[in-house]
């Protein structure tokens, strides 16, 4: 019922590579990967190319807020994996005017670096912000949890609170949850459908409308995949090399697996539209 | 570089689109040869244009608009549908009693249930950052990024009931927030992370609905809702 050229699954691809953090600080905090986007943000920031960093949060539990970080401490506060969807369209767009920002750096979802992307690229409307809006940063993305369900799941089944879980990773085929000292271990496949509805129909892994996406794949742990979409990202990634906030190597030989991930991805597009629509 | 050459024609609506794209106008003079009744040219003088943009509904009571918008097909290598009236019918076509305004005809058609149109640009009024940026990707060739309005050129109807009732009530909301973002009457809010409608107020331009980044997903990838 739907079809899409494999090509077209990633994007537009103009460089891909991998980095990491040269700071020690940020890569102590990151460790599922190499706090790369975290350095290139700090790069921005410092360097006055950016003058606001738009992100999300984890207040408590898995709820996530938008907020905009000025420089790194803040950045690092908001660092690590969410898992839950922010509404970040109004409240962003009040940040932005609250401050009168007029160079931002969002890092976000695909969906949301598409709604972003689209307002930039069509302005359909006098109140589009999109000429603020410099980069748009997407991470690699599964789906979001629809939480409230989740964590009941996780209260009634094993006992664990919202306000317990410090930190949930994905690790190859299971869903760590580290709460107080201890690790809990899911098989995805359990947690599968407490994953929202609109994340199971989504084909869209990396961001295809951002100007830089990253992530990580498992064949190179502790290092963070960025893929430049245009020569205005490659330039800012090049730059916070060379300006020692970014050690970087050259990253086509890992773009296979990203794109497994993608197709993967698709695959359970197609397949739950199927039952959903 | 030629300029593109490109005819603007109005059958009916609140000018909001055509002040649009004369606003736009000055940017994009350089690479597109504009004809415009505003502009002082005689329009739809020529036998061929590059681009033809058709901006307000079609008033099917009245045959020869009917006949205008088909010579308009003849002439143009490409037809723009502009704004929501153009493009889904809008407001003229889904007003109701005691609205205003209340057009004396209450038979309103989207152009493309005339002619078959190419690309269909949605908002009330899509802005003159819009019209730039259209030229400037149809120049360009970027199909990739034209995709969504060319899939709206098929499109008879969008708003925010049908983004509620595609999206919303399937489940498929994640509740981003950016339809209540692009609606230019804030018929949409959130509440309880999921968006609201207030019927009343939904002038149905369809900008919520091509905004919704699952919306316009499913729309682009051609999965018909």
């Amino acid at each position: 019922m739907i079809s899409l050229a494999s090509d077209n699954l990633l994007g537009t691809v103009f460089g891909v590579y991998l980095a990491r953090a040269k700071d020690e600080e940020i890569r102590k905090i990151k460790v599922a990967s190499g706090g790369a986007v975290t350095a290139l943000l700090t790069y921005a920031l410092e360097k006055g190319i950016v003058d606001g960093v738009v992100t999300a949060k984890r207040i408590k539990g898995l709820e996530g807020q938008a907020i905009v970080a000025h420089d790194k401490k803040e950045l690092l506060e908001a660092a690590g994996n969410k898992w839950s969807i922010v509404p970040f369209a109004a409240r962003m767009k009040a940040k932005i005017e609250e401050e009168n920002l007029q160079r931002v750096a969002l890092v976000c979802l695909p969906c949301q670096a598409q709604f972003f992307g689209q307002m930039r690229d069509f302005p359909l409307l006098e109140t589009d912000f999109g000429e603020r809006i410099k980069y748009i940063i997407s991470l690699f993305c599964m789906g979001t949890f629809a939480f409230e369900a989740f964590l009941n799941y996780l209260r009634m089944k094993y006992g664990i609170k919202a306000e317990q879980i410090k930190d949930i990773a994905l690790k190859k085929d299971f869903l760590e949850i580290i709460y107080d000292d201890t690790t809990l271990a899911l098989p995805i496949e359990e947690v599968y459908s407490y994953l929202q509805a609109g994340c199971l129909v989504c084909t869209d892994y990396t961001g295809t409308w951002s100007d830089i996406s990253a992530g990580f794949v498992e064949s190179e742990p502790g290092w963070t995949v960025l893929i430049a979409r245009n020569p205005r990202a490659e330039e800012l990634i090049k730059n916070a090399e060379k300006e020692g906030y970014l050690e970087l190597k050259e990253g086509s030989h890992v773009i296979g697996e990203v794109l497994k991930k993608a197709r993967e991805k698709l695959a359970r597009a197609q397949q739950n539209m199927m039952y959903l629509l | 570089m030629e300029k593109l050459k490109v005819l603007h024609v109005d059958i009916g609506g609140c000018e909001g689109c055509n002040v649009s794209i004369l606003r736009a106008f000055p940017n994009v003079q350089d690479f597109v040869e504009l004809n415009m009744k505003y502009l002082a040219k005689k329009t739809c003088a020529e036998d061929k244009y590059d681009m033809v943009i058709i901006t307000g509904g079609v008033c099917m009571n009245e045959p020869h608009i009917i006949e205008k918008v088909k010579s308009l097909r003849e002439k143009a290598s490409t037809l723009v549908a502009f704004g929501s009236c153009a493009t889904f019918g809008g407001i003229l076509r889904f007003c109701r009693g005691g609205q205003e305004p209340r057009p004396d005809h209450r038979n309103f058609q989207p152009i493309n249930s005339v002619v078959k149109v190419d690309y269909s640009i949605p908002g009330c009024p899509p802005t003159p950052q819009m019209v730039q940026s259209f030229f400037k990707f149809f120049i360009a060739g970027d199909e990739r990024r034209l995709r969504l309005f060319k899939v709206c050129a098929d499109i008879k109807k969008l708003s925010g009931f049908d983004l509620i009732d595609d999206i919303v009530l399937t489940g498929l909301c994640i509740g981003c927030g950016a339809c209540e973002l692009s609606c230019p009457t804030q018929a949409i809010k959130m509440i309880d992370k999921r968006p609201n409608l207030i019927a009343e107020k939904c002038i149905r331009c369809g900008t919520c609905y091509v905004r919704c980044p699952r919306a316009s997903q499913l729309l682009c990838m051609g999965g018909k809702i």
